[in-house]
C-alpha cells in the first residue's frame, strides 16, 4: 500500500525527439545557404514514406507518410535520405546520458523516446520549473527538437505529450484533465480495439475510464486491463532502467573529410565533452584515452594519451590531446574520428575541486605537469630512478616510467660515501706512467669497498675506490678483482 | 578619497620602489650553507632562474643544491637533460624523495625550452643543465619572465665557457674547486651587487692523502677463484 502511495507522488516526464532521425543526419549533410527542404524516409510495407522533415519541406506542404513520389511530386528540389537507425540510436544514447544528470531513474524508449522520474530532483534543482527550463537549455545546446509531456506514470505521461516543450510543470488536476481528455486514437492497442471504440461511442480516455473495470476486461482482454491499471497507478512499469555503458566510444563522421590538425580541433572538443557527460554520469575517472583517425582509404592512425591524475575536463583534455597530435603522422583527409576510453577508476570521494585547503593542489599540478611532458615528448623521454634491492650500483638504481614506482625502504649497506651520478656503462679506466687516466690523471683518496653481485650467473667482484682529479672532481672508481681492470663507474657532485 | 586609496593600493604592491628602504623585499631560500646565505643576501632568488656555471662535472656542484631539493618537499621536481643517470642510493641517503623527482630527456632545444618554461609555470623545482648548443639569450629571457611570474626556483647549469655571452639571469654563479671538497663561488651577476664577490665554501673535509696504485690492498680472494682445482670442487 505504501509503494501504491510513493507511486502516486512520482512525476514522470516523457521526453520525445519528433525529428531525431533528421537531427541525427544533419551534420553528414551538405550545409548550404538557404537551407534547403529535407525530409528523411524510410521503408514501410513496400513503400517508402517520408518519416519527418524540416521546416522548409513542410512550407511545401511536405508532411509524414507521405509516399516518397507524392513528396518528390509536391516538391521537386527535396532532398531525400535514408533513415539510418543505428545511429539513430547511438544519439539517442547520448541524450540519455545527458538527461541521466538530470535524474537516476531513466528509461529508454526506442521510438525517439525518454522517460525521466523527476520528483527526486525537486530539492537538487530547486523546483521543478528551473529543472525543466534547465533541461531545455541543455537540449538546445545539443541540437535537437524535443517535446515533452508530463504524468502521474510514465503512460500517462507519453499519452498526454505536447507538441511543444513545456517549462511549467502543470498542476496535478491539469495532468488528470489532461490525460482525461486524450483521444482513444493515441492509444496503443490493435484496430480490432479502435474499431470496438468508436462503436460503443468512446472518443476520449476518460469516457473509457468511467466505465465498470469488469465489463471493460471482458470486452477487450486482460491486456487492456493491465494497461489501464498502469495509467491508473494501481500497477507500477516495470520498464529496464538506463545505465551508463561500461566503456565509452563516440564518433563524428566528416563525409567532406578534414585536411589540417587545426579543424580536428573542434570535433574532438564535441566528443571530449560528451565523454565528460559520461564520466560525469558513471562517477569515475578514466586513466587513458585513445583517438582513431580514420580516412576513406588506408590505415587510420591512433594515438593514446595516458592521464596520471583526476582530470576530467574536457579543456585539459583537449589541450593534452593536442599537444600530442602536434607529433602523429595523419591521413591525408580525415573522415571519421573516434574517441574511446575503456580504463576507468572510482572518482575520489569527495569533492576534489572544492578542496578549500588546497592540499591537494601541489599534487594536481604535478599530474598536470607529468600529463603534459607526456603527452608532448613522449613517453620515453620521462623517467624516474628507483632503488632496488640489489648489491651491484647500476641494479640498485634503475630509471622507470614515473608513477610506476614502489618505495622501498632500504637499509644503506655502504658506508662509504657514494655518488649523484652514474654512468649508464663503466667506462673504461687507462693506467699511465702508474696512475690511472681517465680524461687527466686520478689518484685514489680512499677506498676499498668491497661489492659483489650477480654470483648466480657471472660472479662480479669490484672494489670500488674514491678518486680525484687535479681541479677537485671526484670519481667512483672499481677494479674488478677477475681482470684487474679499472673502470669509472660515477661521479660525485 | 579616492586618490588615497589608489595611492595607498600603488604603495602595498610589492614592486613599488620606496625611497627609504634600500631595496626590495626578497623571496629567498635558504641554501643550507649560512656563509652562501650571507654572500647571496638571504639565499637561492625564488622566482628568478638563477645560473651555475661548474669548470667541470663533478666537483659538488649538485651537492650544492640537495638541500634546496630536500626542502621542496612535496612538489615535483624536475631534472632536465641531466649529464649521467642519477644514483638512487645516494639521493634517498641525502633524504629526497625518489618519487618526487622526474628526469626528462628532450630531444631538440625547442623541447628543452618547451619542457623547462612548462616545468617552471607549473610551480616545480626545475634543475635543467644546457644541452650543447647553448640556448639563446632570447630562449633564457623566456625561462627568466617565466620563473618571474612563478613562485618557485629554477636552476640551469651551463659550462664556463657560457660566461663569455651575457645571460639575462637573476643571479650567475661561477663555481670552481681546486681541492677536494673545496669550492669557490664567483658572482658573476647578481642585482644590486657588483660582480666579483668570491666565497670559498667547504662541502666536507678536506683529504690530502693520496693512495699510490701499488700501494693497494693485495687481492688474496682473487687467487683462490682462478685456481682450477678449487673451482673443479665447487
Amino acid at each position: 500500500m505504501a509503494k501504491h502511495n510513493n507511486l502516486a507522488h512520482d512525476i514522470w516526464l516523457y521526453l520525445h525527439f519528433p525529428l531525431l532521425p533528421l537531427e541525427t543526419l544533419l551534420p553528414q549533410l551538405p550545409r548550404e545557404q538557404p537551407p534547403k527542404p529535407i525530409a528523411i524516409i524510410d521503408q514501410q510495407k513496400n513503400t517508402q514514406r517520408v518519416l519527418c522533415c524540416n521546416n522548409q519541406a513542410s512550407a511545401w506542404g511536405i508532411e509524414p507518410n507521405l509516399s516518397i513520389s507524392t513528396a518528390l511530386a509536391l516538391c521537386p528540389e527535396l532532398v531525400v535520405a535514408p533513415r539510418q537507425i543505428e545511429l539513430e540510436q547511438q544519439r539517442l544514447q547520448q541524450l540519455a546520458l545527458l538527461c541521466y544528470r538530470f535524474s537516476p531513474v531513466l528509461t529508454v524508449h526506442s521510438n525517439c523516446g525518454l522517460w525521466l522520474e523527476i520528483s527526486g530532483c525537486y530539492k537538487l534543482f530547486k523546483g521543478y520549473n528551473s529543472l525543466l527550463q534547465e533541461l531545455h537549455n541543455r537540449l538546445q545546446e545539443q541540437m535537437v527538437t524535443a517535446v515533452n509531456g508530463i504524468g502521474s506514470n510514465p503512460l500517462a505521461a507519453q499519452l498526454v505529450c505536447q507538441a511543444e516543450f513545456q517549462i511549467q510543470l502543470p498542476s496535478t488536476r491539469q495532468m488528470e484533465q489532461r490525460l482525461f481528455s486524450t483521444a482513444l486514437s493515441k492509444l496503443n492497442t490493435n484496430a480490432r480495439q479502435q474499431q470496438s471504440f468508436k462503436q460503443l461511442g468512446l472518443q476520449t480516455l476518460g469516457d473509457l475510464l468511467a466505465l465498470p473495470r469488469s465489463a471493460l476486461s471482458r470486452r477487450f482482454g486482460r491486456e487492456l486491463i493491465l494497461y489501464i491499471a498502469q495509467l491508473n497507478n494501481d500497477k507500477p512499469c516495470n520498464a529496464p532502467r538506463f545505465q551508463p555503458a561500461n566503456s565509452f566510444r563516440d564518433l563524428i563522421q566528416n563525409p567532406q573529410g578534414i585536411f589540417n590538425k587545426e579543424s580536428l580541433l573542434f570535433p574532438m572538443k564535441t566528443l571530449l565533452q560528451n565523454l565528460c557527460h559520461y564520466l560525469m554520469a558513471r562517477q569515475c575517472h578514466c586513466r587513458e584515452i585513445e583517438w582513431q583517425f580514420e580516412p576513406l582509404i588506408g590505415e587510420p592512425a591512433q594515438m593514446r594519451i595516458q592521464l596520471s591524475s583526476s582530470q576530467n575536463n574536457w579543456s585539459s583534455l583537449l589541450t593534452l590531446s593536442r599537444l600530442q597530435l602536434e607529433r602523429l603522422e595523419l591521413p591525408r583527409s580525415i573522415e571519421q574520428i573516434i574517441l574511446f576510453s575503456d580504463q576507468f577508476v572510482e572518482a575520489p570521494q569527495g569533492m576534489g575541486n572544492l578542496d578549500l585547503f588546497g592540499d591537494n593542489s601541489c599534487q594536481q599540478q604535478s599530474s598536470e605537469l607529468i600529463d603534459s611532458l607526456n603527452a608532448r615528448l613522449g613517453m620515453e623521454a620521462l623517467s624516474q630512478p628507483v632503488l632496488n634491492q640489489d648489491y651491484l650500483p647500476e641494479q640498485a638504481s634503475t630509471l622507470v616510467t614515473p608513477g610506476k614506482q614502489i618505495n622501498t625502504a632500504l637499509d644503506n649497506r655502504l658506508k662509504a660515501p657514494q655518488p649523484v651520478w652514474l654512468l649508464s656503462e663503466p667506462a673504461p679506466v687507462q693506467i699511465r706512467n702508474q696512475q690511472l687516466y681517465w680524461h687527466q690523471p686520478l689518484s685514489i683518496l680512499s677506498g676499498p669497498e668491497r661489492l659483489c653481485g650477480n654470483w648466480w650467473q657471472s660472479e662480479q667482484q669490484r672494489d670500488y675506490y674514491l678518486a680525484c682529479d687535479s681541479r677537485g672532481a671526484r670519481y667512483w672508481l672499481f677494479r674488478e678483482t677477475s681482470s684487474q681492470r679499472w673502470f669509472v663507474h660515477g661521479l660525485f657532485s | 578619497m579616492a586618490n588615497t586609496e589608489i595611492i595607498s593600493n600603488l604603495l602595498t604592491r610589492q614592486d613599488t620602489w620606496r625611497g627609504r628602504s634600500r631595496r626590495l623585499p626578497r623571496r629567498t631560500i635558504y641554501t643550507g650553507h649560512q656563509s652562501l646565505d650571507l654572500l647571496l643576501q638571504g639565499g637561492w632568488p625564488v622566482a628568478a632562474l638563477t645560473e651555475l656555471l661548474p669548470q667541470q662535472l663533478g666537483i659538488g656542484e649538485l651537492s650544492l643544491l640537495l638541500p634546496v631539493i630536500k626542502k621542496h618537499g612535496s612538489q615535483l621536481c624536475l631534472w632536465l637533460d641531466p649529464p649521467y643517470q642519477p644514483y638512487a642510493p645516494a639521493l634517498s641517503a641525502a633524504g629526497i624523495a625518489l618519487d618526487k623527482l622526474l628526469v626528462v630527456r628532450s630531444k631538440n632545444p625547442r623541447e628543452w625550452l618547451w619542457a623547462a618554461e612548462q616545468s617552471i609555470r607549473s610551480g616545480a623545482l626545475l634543475l635543467a643543465w644546457a644541452r650543447p648548443q647553448a640556448p639563446s639569450y632570447a630562449d633564457l629571457r623566456k625561462l627568466q619572465l617565466a620563473a618571474a611570474d612563478s613562485s618557485s626556483a629554477a636552476f640551469l647549469f651551463s659550462p664556463v665557457k657560457a660566461l663569455g655571452a651575457p645571460s639575462p639571469v637573476a643571479l650567475r654563479l661561477e663555481l670552481e674547486s681546486s681541492e677536494v671538497n673545496q669550492m669557490l663561488l664567483t658572482v658573476r651577476k647578481m642585482r644590486g651587487v657588483a660582480s666579483g664577490a668570491q666565497l670559498q665554501l667547504s662541502l666536507g673535509e678536506s683529504c690530502t692523502q693520496r693512495t699510490n696504485l701499488a700501494q693497494l690492498p693485495a687481492d688474496r680472494h682473487h687467487g683462490y677463484i682462478n685456481n682450477p682445482v678449487l673451482r673443479l670442487k665447487s
